[in-house]
């Protein structure tokens, strides 16, 4: 008993991805009774461009976070139409843990998110446009600024806005002094907005 | 010194708290969700946790469902959220939360719920 | 060249940026040194000042800038024993958690990746053999990869300057190198039992190859990928893992930047990850 090298015979003990690994294969294993199965079957769907459908099907149901979280990276990966709309629906879900893992997986798509974010920012639930300004957290997208910027001139609703002042305050540029100071105005009475809208023109007057 | 983890994705909230808690006389650290939450805990025995509820990687349900498994003291924890239903309420105590509070919180009203939790009497 | 002024608010911005991405936070005292690399950084890609450079940091569709940034605040320097506490946890307290637990016989299985030059790996078995008593009765496999054939090739080949080997007590030295021109070479035990191998960690199809391991050294990698393919590296490494495996990041990486999936476990020697033992 010592420090040895394992046999050359391969690294892995044995293949304990039992199913058969084409496209058919992999969508029937998403609904395999072993979470570890499913993962695999999740991971290696991203390879498959068609694959959108039968794992925003699953996200849908499945249970087992670890599964939920490689669908997620999975969606992200192919970052198609399904896939983005699919995680626009998980944003109304009643699970935090969905809810935020689907903002994370979005962050990471800007160019499929630009063109449905003003929607989002107009949804009638107050959540949803919260979640939509919370995507815009990491959102590498040269708008961001801009609809920050509305949301703070035209949401009423106080939980909004104070979610996008606080994104101001990394990404503000000169432009967003005057909705800034407009929506201190707003909200003369929300020691919040106050403090938030205050440190986020102060980074961008000290330039 | 009492010490109070704050765990908050957005870098304004944890300002705002920690401004507020530290002119109450705590000291305190921050974390920007559960993951980072648990990765403090480890390093630091807190007085008492403000957890926001939406928080990538691991929101705040998952942070207090993982502390509160555990064993040994259960410091308070409050729950900050923007979500004023009734059924997040419910779920935030089911989780072990001591108090739950609706963003955005008031100076007055953040430093008197860590004064109550903390069990000390509030300013006369 | 016109001087570039970084203010105390650019400094803030740029500081929380770069925590909520790597979970590192620039100590004030450590301004002077950021400032500098900062200034670098800017006039490198030629922006003017510190809010185009920023804008383009924050905006830029691959990323590309942030690693570098990443890059230019951390010292990723390696050498035998670097961050030995971690060694010292793997002996104390994660292996003994691991034996607890064994019900069969098989090998105690670690991955090194990247391997780097090997300092790792090697550092690791030389470790074992010192500070592991109960290694006479298990046995221990030890596979190293990286992503770069040349220097899995000089890591098989396990020559090194003095400076790679200057944190090792002189007789482990002596014990395990032998003298090569101005530096050492590893000894031939120790590079027939460390199991070199080249693998992509970002491409999830060549992890599958690697699987029931019980501890994965994975430091200071992870830190230099974007948010996806680190968050689909960690997921990769937890099946990688077998139920109770332990994963160790670098002291400055954090897993709160990359997955929910490994419990946070305190040990007294270090903070290191695990995958859950009721894992499926």
């Amino acid at each position: 008993m010592a420090l040895r090298r394992r046999p050359p015979a391969g690294t892995t003990t044995q293949d304990e991805r039992r199913l058969a690994r084409d496209f058919a294969g992999l969508v029937a294993a998403l609904d395999d009774p072993d979470p570890t199965t499913r993962r695999w079957a999740a991971r290696d769907l991203e390879a498959h461009r068609e694959a959108s459908p039968a794992l925003v099907a699953r996200l849908a149901v499945e249970t087992d976070v670890s599964v939920r979280e490689v669908i997620l990276t999975s969606l992200t990966c192919l970052g198609d139409d399904t896939a983005v709309d699919g995680l626009i629906q998980a944003l109304r879900s009643e699970d935090a843990l969905l809810r935020n893992g689907a903002i994370v997986a979005l962050q990471q798509l800007p160019d499929a998110v630009a063109p449905r974010m003003e929607a989002l920012l107009a949804d009638p639930d107050s959540d949803v446009r919260i979640f939509a300004v919370r995507v815009l957290e990491s959102l590498r997208h040269p708008r961001v600024e801009d609809w920050l910027l509305e949301v703070i001139e035209r949401d009423a609703h106080l939980n909004v806005c104070a979610t996008a002042v606080d994104l101001l305050g990394e990404v503000a540029s000169p432009r967003a002094r005057a909705p800034l100071e407009a929506l201190k105005r707003r909200f003369p009475d929300e020691p919040y907005i106050q403090f938030a809208a205050d440190l986020a023109l102060r980074r961008i007057g000290e330039v | 010194m009492k010490q109070i983890l704050v765990i908050d994705d957005a870098a304004t909230v944890r300002l705002y708290h920690r401004g507020i808690l530290e002119s109450g006389g705590y000291r305190v650290t921050e974390a920007v969700n559960g993951v980072e939450g648990l990765e403090r805990v480890a390093e630091t025995a807190f007085d008492l946790y403000f957890v926001d509820v939406n928080m990538p990687v691991l929101d705040g349900y998952g942070f207090l469902r993982e502390l509160r498994s555990r064993d040994g003291p259960q410091p308070p924890a409050i729950m900050v959220s923007t979500e004023a239903g009734e059924q997040d309420r419910r779920l935030a105590l089911e989780v072990g939360a001591s108090h739950y509070m609706i963003k955005p919180v008031r100076p007055e009203t953040l430093l008197a719920c860590a004064r109550l939790l903390l069990g000390e009497r509030s300013t006369p | 060249m016109p001087e570039i002024q970084i203010s105390d608010g650019d400094f803030l911005r740029l500081r929380e940026f770069f925590y909520r991405k790597t979970g590192i936070l620039f100590e004030p005292s450590k301004r002077y040194f950021v400032d500098k690399r900062l200034i670098e950084r800017i006039r490198a890609t030629d922006c003017e000042d510190f809010r185009s450079y920023f804008t383009m940091l924050r905006f830029q569709a691959s990323g590309q800038e942030l690693q570098t940034l990443v890059n230019a605040m951390t010292v990723n320097e390696t050498y035998f024993f670097r961050e030995e506490y971690q060694f010292a946890c793997l002996v104390n307290s994660m292996l003994p958690e691991i034996l607890a637990h064994r019900t069969d016989r098989d090998p105690i299985r670690i991955w090194s990746i990247p391997s780097s030059s090997g300092e790792e790996p090697y550092g690791i078995a030389i470790y074992l053999l010192e500070h592991w008593k109960t290694l006479s009765e298990w046995d221990v496999e030890i596979v190293s990869s990286d992503i770069d054939t040349d220097i899995l090739a000089r890591a098989r080949e396990g020559l090194y300057q003095a400076r790679a080997v200057q944190h090792l007590p002189a007789p482990l030295l002596s014990k395990y190198f032998t003298r090569k021109g101005d530096g050492y070479r590893i000894s031939e035990t120790l590079r027939e039992v460390v199991d070199f191998t080249r693998v992509n960690l970002a491409e999830p199809a060549a992890v599958r190859m690697y699987r029931n391991f019980d501890v994965i050294f994975c430091r200071n990698l992870l830190i230099y990928f974007d948010d996806l393919s680190r968050k689909q590296a960690a997921e990769s490494l937890y099946d990688v893992l077998r139920p109770g495996g332990f994963l160790c990041l670098g002291h400055s990486e954090s897993m709160s930047r990359m997955s929910l999936l490994f419990r946070v476990r305190r040990f007294p020697e270090a903070i290191v990850y695990q995958k859950p033992w009721g894992a499926r």
